[in-house]
């Protein structure tokens, strides 16, 4: 089963499908490449390096997309049944890459690879299956215009409850750049790489193991370390996940004026104690799940109208409740049950209806219709999108591409940064995130830099962007970096008291390497440099590192009575200290002795 | 700057605050320092003299937990925006502080309150147009009477802002433009050590009752003006540390939360530790405090006053 010689936990190759003509070939995957870039999005990284053609077209049958394991995939570790899905995203036109979990991930790996790519696109609506037969495809007509959820039931029907299936809703049949790629109710949500597939006519990927798992190094060292993280998972570090789950969030930021409402022009929401979980929890909460693999359990099952059940996140509950000015439960759960069904990632759903909505206040669209606060407006728009109907079909593009349709000043309040709409975390009063937001490969996200971690530590001020920010931006992005490729749930970071060394002898039993936590910070390094190496080919530049001009322009009132406010210097000022900081001359490149200390020659393309 | 580490390493907690701009008092832009915008402000909080009707040394008295200095330099931290300095005697032990608080020392043993001025100023004018300056033993201070004064001696474009109350101007509990340096150097020099012959050449703005009053905030927080309350003996402490604790009001949000219903919490306390412990929450490197819905804070010593909203929220914002 195992390539020869590869490290402990992999199997040392990937497996490339071109469903144009269902043909394969094995792309090794050398040891040095494995070290140097871990697994999930560090290794889908390099895969994108060397596979994806330059400056090719997302959509594109030459795009490829990359589901990829990491070396804990299959181990005892708890969160470690996790893979990330990568692409050049149809929404930011840059590197994206999306995790999910569960039981895919298991399969996937067992099929015998680190990571299955596809490229082509098929020339009708189809599935492709994989398991230790090798590739197949199928038609898949009668699954079209399928929530994903429906597809992967289908799908399990017919061949059997050990096949695992990611698939996409119809939103990314319909190339809405936002589509998801779903699992078990999961999605791979950010950055549209549902729609890669719906380029490609691929409902769905279904992964069968074939046996054979990659062995441990030390396999005993591995198990008790498992024990251990799962004794520490229960602890107070978790305590939010299993109890409440990320909504508890929402009433939090409320209090500190961080939870972005009608499109970021406030940030406390006068009925957020309606979305609160502490209320919701009460009236409403059927169950709590957990991922394959995990002690946590962090996942919060709502009741929602019609009879449905929602599954409840912070990030959901803002951006199609405060961010749109609604605030009626019922209507938030439809909505994020409908986003599910769809299969559209709901922060750019909320965001880019959120800013439609105030360029129809403001008069920029003609659809009178669409308001604040209107649930029902919010829901057609939303249905409108997943049907690339009427103002959907502007709105399926995300916020940046429909501010430039629609011009008018509307950009300058379009909530995104590269293209990718902002999660719920209000840079002005939150200034090391705001830097991380506005640097971050993939765009404005809070999976890839945590550095709002910083600005609630009580270390730093929030209010004040400076140096230390811009330490911080790059030490939560690291950590981010090395998470993301073992890979491992960011709800677990906080019983990692030393993360560095920490998550080093994790991987070292597994793997069978000497790694230390040093060597762990500079692949931190490499995976985030390597990144935006990826963007520099594919055309970025400088001043795609920036926010918006609202959050730069327009003060925002809190609660106190005072204001926060960001200005262009302040954060100029930050992006030089972090380009500084990691090495980067000021167009974005390595530099040179960067390029040399984090060989990043790895990447060349070979 | 003030001196602070420029690596960010979360993990157990630091005591101590974040840095932030003030509690009350005008809105402001002041890092980037723009035209026309208000005043940077520092602190100066002098801590050298003799306590010799105290009979021990006043910067370490008990204050509910903490000490009179760390409070003090807290309650000017909360409405300055630039650093606060300490300012001590040579050789002077002082107990635990704040960790972005400075320490610096008068040049002069005993030489009375400008020499400490003098010092302070030093220290904090290449980073505030504004100092106030407080001595230690005022353990009633309250942020909004700081943020008022500071104001008042930017609104009236003025180098001295005066508290002027109970019969007496207090010096120790008002507002000075960092740019008056030069004069109280100059005095110093001529063995003048008397605030009152710096206020014979400079631009002196005299804050009476009714005038400090007029700030509605410290109205509402200090109608009695105890702000400016010394204790120099151990009856006048004695009866100070009697009062009651500052009443607070307390919001637990997420897990933290006992039960729908029973937020927010109106109790007394002069520390966050104070505060945790009444509404029943662990001070833990998984918890942290929000004062007033801004300023972030897990220091335990950090020091609480009349009107406050302190808002305990999960450390793990992750969403």
């Amino acid at each position: 089963m195992k390539a020869g010689g590869a490290p402990g936990g992999y199997f040392g190759r990937a497996l490339i499908v071109d469903v144009t003509d269902g043909s394969t070939e094995t792309l090794d995957l050398p040891s040095s490449v494995l070290r140097g870039c871990i697994g999930g999005a560090g290794l889908g990284a390099w895969l994108m390096h060397q596979l994806a053609p330059a400056r090719v077209d997302p959509l594109a049958p030459e795009a490829p997309l990359a589901f990829v394991f990491s070396p804990l995939v299959g181990t005892p570790l708890t969160t470690s049944a996790k893979f990330a899905v990568v692409s050049k995203s149809p929404l930011t036109g840059l590197l994206n890459d999306a995790l999910a979990s569960s039981h895919f991930a298991i399969a996937g790996k067992l099929t015998g690879n680190d990571a299955l790519v596809i490229r082509g696109a098929c020339a009708q609506p189809s599935v492709l299956l994989i398991d230790g037969e090798g590739a197949r495809i199928e038609p898949a007509g009668e699954l079209w215009g399928l929530p994903a959820a429906e597809a992967e039931a289908r799908l399990r029907k017919r061949h059997g409850p050990a096949w695992r299936v990611a698939a996409i809703g119809p939103a990314g049949e319909r190339l809405v750049r936002y589509a998801t790629v779903s699992h078990d109710g999961r999605h791979a949500g950010r950055g549209g790489l549902g729609a890669v597939l719906g380029g490609k006519q691929l409902k769905a990927v279904a992964v069968r193991s074939a046996g054979g798992k990659a062995p441990l190094a030390d396999p005993g060292a591995v198990l008790a370390a498992a024990r251990d993280l799962r004794a520490r998972s229960f602890g107070p570090a978790t305590a939010k996940y299993r109890e409440l789950g990320t909504l508890a969030n929402l009433l939090s930021f409320n209090a500190i004026s961080t939870l972005p409402t009608r499109n970021f022009q406030a940030a406390a929401f006068d009925e957020a104690p309606r979305l609160a979980a502490e209320e919701l929890h009460e009236l409403r909460h059927v169950a709590r799940d957990y991922c394959a693999s995990c002690s946590i359990g962090c996942e919060h099952i709502y009741r929602a109208p019609g009879g449905k059940q929602a599954r409840v996140e912070y990030e959901n509950v803002f951006a199609l409740g405060p961010l749109c000015g609604v605030s009626d439960p019922d209507s938030v759960l439809a909505a994020s049950a409908r986003c599910d069904e769809l299969g559209v990632d709901t922060i750019s759903a909320g965001g880019t209806i959120a800013w439609a909505m105030e360029c129809a206040e403001r008069g920029l669209i003609d659809a009178p219709w669409l308001r604040f606060g209107d649930a029902a407006s919010m829901l057609r728009a939303l249905e409108e999108i997943g049907a690339r109907e009427g103002l959907g079909d502007l709105l399926a593009e995300g916020s940046r591409r429909a501010g430039a349709a629609v011009g008018g000043g509307a950009e300058a309040f379009a909530p995104q940064v590269k293209g990718l709409e902002l999660p719920g975390y209000e840079p002005r009063t939150l200034q090391a995130m705001a830097l991380g937001l506005a640097v971050n490969a993939r765009g404005a996200d809070h999976n890839r830099s945590g550095a709002y971690e910083a600005d609630l530590s009580g270390d730093l001020d929030r209010l004040t962007g400076g140096e230390r920010h811009a330490a911080a931006a790059i030490e939560t992005e690291d950590r981010a970096a090395i998470m993301d490729s073992l890979i491992l749930c960011k709800f677990l970071r906080g019983v990692f008291e030393d993360p560095f060394p920490d998550w080093a002898e994790l991987l070292a039993p597994v793997t069978g390497w000497d790694v230390t936590g040093d060597e762990l910070r500079r692949t931190a390094r490499r995976i985030v440099v390597a990144k935006r190496l990826y963007n520099l080919r594919e055309g970025w530049t400088r001043a795609e590192d920036w926010l918006p001009e609202r959050f730069l322009g327009e003060p925002l009132e809190l609660s106190s009575g005072r204001e926060a406010t960001l200005s262009p210097e302040r954060l100029r000022g930050m992006i030089d200290s972090y380009y500084e900081r990691r090495g980067l001359a000021a167009d974005g490149r390595p530099l040179p002795d960067t390029q040399a200390e984090l060989s990043l020659n790895l990447f060349a393309v070979r | 700057m003030r001196p602070q580490s420029d690596t960010y390493a979360p993990g157990p907690p630091r005591a101590g605050g974040s840095r932030r701009e003030p509690a009350g008092g005008s809105r402001r832009e002041a890092a980037d320092g723009r035209p026309g915008g208000p005043a940077r402000t520092a602190g100066v909080v002098l801590a050298g003299g003799r306590s010799t009707r105290m009979g021990r040394p006043k910067a370490g008295l008990e204050w509910h937990g903490s000490t009179l200095l760390h409070r003090i330099a807290g309650i000017v931290g909360r409405a300055t925006s630039g650093p606060v300095v300490i300012v001590r005697a040579p050789g002077q032990e002082l107990p635990q502080l704040p960790p972005e608080v400075r320490v610096v020392e008068d040049a002069r043993e005993g030489r009375g309150p400008l020499q400490g001025l003098a010092a302070g100023l030093t220290a904090v004018a290449s980073e505030a147009e504004l100092a106030y300056v407080s001595s230690t033993d005022v353990p009633l201070l309250h942020p909004a009477f700081v943020a008022w004064v500071l104001g008042a001696a930017q609104r009236e474009e003025v180098d001295v802002a005066l508290p002027v109350a109970h019969g007496f101007r207090h010096p120790l509990a008002a507002a000075y433009r960092t740019s008056l340096l030069a004069d109280v150097d100059e005095l110093i020099a001529l063995d003048r050590m008397r605030p009152a012959f710096l206020f014979e050449r400079c631009r002196v703005r005299e804050l009476d009752e009714q005038e400090l009053l007029r700030n509605g905030a410290l109205a509402r927080a200090d109608p009695d003006l105890l702000s400016l309350m010394n204790v120099n003996d151990p009856g006048e402490y004695e009866r100070a540390r009697a009062r009651a604790a500052p009443a607070v009001t307390v919001r637990r949000f997420g897990t933290l939360a006992q039960a729908a219903g029973r937020e927010p919490l109106a109790l007394r306390a002069a520390t966050l530790a104070a505060a945790a412990a009444a509404a029943g929450v662990s001070l833990d490197r998984h918890v942290v405090a929000a004062l007033n819905g801004e300023q972030i804070t897990r220091d335990p010593e950090f020091p609480l006053a009349a009107g406050d909203t302190v808002a305990f929220l999960a450390a793990d914002a992750g969403g």
